[in-house]
């Protein structure tokens, strides 16, 4: 067990592309970081550099209290599980696993009985005797798992392990690592270009862009307070709904003025963010999560609330509730921090974005109760919980919050 | 394989045989047929040729009918114990097949061997390692292959000439001159060829055998070697095949008898100063085709595709 840091480090490819620039990252002994971005990032870079297959240009990569950097690989104690999962095909699912172990002569009674263990823990003990090509897409993944864990290394590496299995042995897989790596209480790095299986695996999650960190926090810190505009969209599905609105004062309070509509600000929320009060007369991005808003119409005492007027484009029911999709007049916010967050938009959705933005219309996602009974066309009050608003200054896409 | 598919695989052959009755695809088909017939023919004559001559009593070549008249053994007896004079031609007093036999194997096996193993770990590093040159490197092997290596017969005679003089073992006359020369042959186009099959296997199979702690060594011993089997095989096979063959060099780099290598030995049965031999020829060929024939048969197994299936997703 260990823990990892990264200083300032640096990598730039031999054909002068930068990868990661300047990285800081501390990762505590057991813990399980997750880092995400879209692709490009630089998050297998990073990744790879402490499995020791990258140089490191700049800056130093620590495991424990060694600087690993001119280590080789299998001098650093790590294990590694790849994307595609890398199984020796040659060699049946128990050879796979005790590879490792039999290069680093240990004696057979131990080999014997670590593979069992770790055949065991993933419940492959049938498989031992088969070849990769004879197992399924799930049972190569727990293989490829098996030989990470079979060495009992400081630290398991783990690049988009999951992202090659169906949705819902993705889900199950999700939950079966976050448990063995409870199990052994190994610090581990896990890449990921899915938010989901960041938000749920992660201690702490580090979101990337273009070779710069982000935000590291926790998954929750990560949700409801992000740094700036990017992490704001990149986390979250659906997508916060971020919109241009102007800051007023009034009666001594703030509201953000949206269009021909208009949010008043709780004075909690304007003392959170001292910094906002300096935005009067200026335009911010205004945040708002889609379980932020609801159907007016459902809702028993929300009479004098906070409430944003717009009309249904059309509605998702997922049963338990009903994504509405509604648009509201107002210019959305369309600088890049925001095309490169929303990863799960189509491009002919980002064209028609920019038209929007042309035409000062802006399309909210609302999380609504099941019970709506809201449909396309219709015309309705969506009720806005302001306790949660988040602010980002335009220019530089940052969280608007103290001076 | 899900359900459907192994459904699609039975149901569709059986589809198109309910459409085409058999009569009927034999009269579209029998061009194919008489096409295959006519392959076969012509790949079997010399074949027949061979067998028919070296079991026939008659020692001419022109004569003698595809089916010999007198089915014996003795032209296999005169390439192992000699042969008595009976016609009033040059006689083999002393018989060398064995030895000739010996030296091609020594030769074909030892080049075989060691250009697999050569070949395997240049293009082991032209097809992982980045380094100053590679391109270079690649495209100086594809250029030197150009020229074929009988152009350079006088060099080659000239080099083991003088190398000789120095290093006995490596001199004229010996096998392991001749070695040396094949290996410089086939070298280039065995590189290339085994580096597009490495480039096949996953680099994260090298990567993950790399964390998991191998040397770069083991990598190569470990992964890519058995996972590279089929071509390995093949370029075991091709040149071994090359190399019992091979007359022109052997000619020149070997001088006496007991060093011959089985193509130049068997050229005097047939060389003017004896005369014509064609029987003892044949049965010289015929035994000669057994090495190549069984290493085929071993090798077989390992040239199958589809050996790194299950590596990786796919």
């Amino acid at each position: 067990m260990a823990d990892v840091q990264f200083r300032d480090v640096d990598k730039v490819y031999d054909n002068g592309v930068q990868a990661v620039f300047s990285l800081s990252l501390q990762i505590q002994d057991g813990e399980f970081l997750v880092l995400v971005g879209p692709s490009g990032c630089g998050k297998t870079t990073a990744l790879r550099m402490v499995a020791g297959l990258e140089e490191i240009t700049d800056g130093t990569i620590s495991i424990g209290d060694r600087v690993v950097n001119d280590l080789t690989p299998k001098d650093r104690d790590i294990a590694m599980v790849f994307q595609n999962y890398a199984l020796y095909p040659h060699l049946s699912v128990g050879d796979n696993i005790a590879f490792g172990l039999r290069l680093r002569k240990t004696p057979k009674k131990t080999v014997d009985e670590r593979v069992q263990w770790a055949a065991r823990l993933l419940g492959l003990t049938p498989y031992l005797d088969r070849r990769p090509k004879e197992l399924s897409g799930g049972q190569r993944q727990r293989v490829a798992m098996g030989r990470a864990i079979v060495r009992q290394p400081q630290v398991f590496l783990m690049d988009e392990p999951l992202s090659n299995l169906d949705a819902k042995l993705r889900v199950q897989m999700r939950a079966e690592i976050g448990r063995i790596q409870r199990e052994l209480k190994t610090t581990t790095i896990y890449v990921t270009h899915d938010q989901t299986e960041a938000m749920t695996m992660g201690d702490h999650v580090a979101v990337m862009r273009k070779g710069e960190l982000q935000q590291m926090d926790t998954p929750q810190k990560l949700y409801s307070d992000p740094k700036n505009l990017f992490v704001a969209s990149f986390i979250g599905s659906p997508s916060m709904n971020l919109v241009e609105a102007e800051i007023e004062r009034r009666n001594g309070g703030l509201v953000a003025k949206l269009a021909d509509q208009e949010l008043a600000i709780p004075a909690e929320v304007a003392s959170l963010r001292p910094a906002l009060a300096g935005y009067a007369g200026r335009k911010v991005a205004l945040g708002i999560r889609p379980e932020q808003l609801e159907d007016a119409s459902i809702v028993r005492d929300g009479a004098d609330g906070n409430r944003l007027r717009g009309r249904v484009l059309l509605t998702e029911a997922l049963g338990s509730e009903l994504l509405a999709h509604v648009e509201l007049s107002g210019r959305p916010v369309v600088t890049d921090d925001v095309l490169e967050g929303a990863v799960e938009l189509e491009d002919a959705m980002l064209d028609d974005l920019a038209q929007k933005a042309e035409e000062e219309r802006t399309t909210f996602v609302g999380r609504f109760d099941a019970e709506s009974e809201v449909r396309p066309d219709h015309i309705v009050d969506m009720l806005v919980d302001t306790g949660k608003l988040q602010f980002f200054d335009l220019e530089t896409g940052t969280s608007i919050r103290a001076g | 394989m899900s359900t459907s598919e192994r459904v699609a695989e039975v149901t569709v052959p059986a589809v198109a045989e309910r459409r085409q009755p058999k009569r009927r695809r034999f009269a579209q088909n029998w061009w194919r047929h008489a096409v295959a017939l006519i392959a076969l023919v012509f790949a079997l004559f010399p074949v027949a040729y061979v067998l028919s001559a070296a079991f026939n009593g008659d020692n001419s070549l022109s004569g003698s009918s595809l089916i010999p008249r007198h089915v014996t053994f003795d032209n296999f007896r005169t390439l192992f114990v000699g042969q008595k004079n009976t016609t009033g031609h040059a006689t083999f007093q002393n018989a060398h097949y064995a030895s000739w036999f010996a030296n091609s194997m020594i030769v074909a096996g030892a080049t075989a061997l060691l250009t697999v193993l050569l070949g395997a770990l240049a293009a082991y590093a032209f097809s992982r390692f980045r380094f100053r040159g590679r391109r270079l490197g690649m495209l100086t092997l594809l250029l030197i292959h150009m020229f074929p290596q009988l152009l350079a017969v006088l060099a080659i005679y000239l080099i083991v000439l003088n190398v000789g003089d120095i290093f006995h073992f490596i001199g004229l006359n010996t096998l392991s001159a001749l070695v040396l020369v094949y290996l410089g042959g086939a070298m280039g186009v065995n590189t290339w060829l085994m580096k597009g099959f490495f480039d096949t296997i996953p680099s994260e199979l090298d990567e993950s055998a790399r964390v998991d702690g191998a040397t770069p060594a083991q990598v190569f011993w470990g992964v890519v070697l058995p996972l590279a089997a089929p071509v390995l095989a093949v370029i075991a096979l091709i040149s071994f095949v090359a190399t019992l063959n091979e007359f022109v060099i052997a000619s020149v780099v070997l001088e006496t008898q007991h060093k011959f290598t089985l193509p130049v030995g068997l050229w005097q049965y047939i060389d003017q100063k004896y005369s014509e031999h064609w029987g003892p020829f044949a049965a010289g060929v015929l035994i000669a085709a057994v090495p190549a024939a069984l290493l085929f048969a071993f090798l077989q197994r390992y040239i199958v595709q589809g050996l790194t299936q299950g590596a990786v997703k796919g």
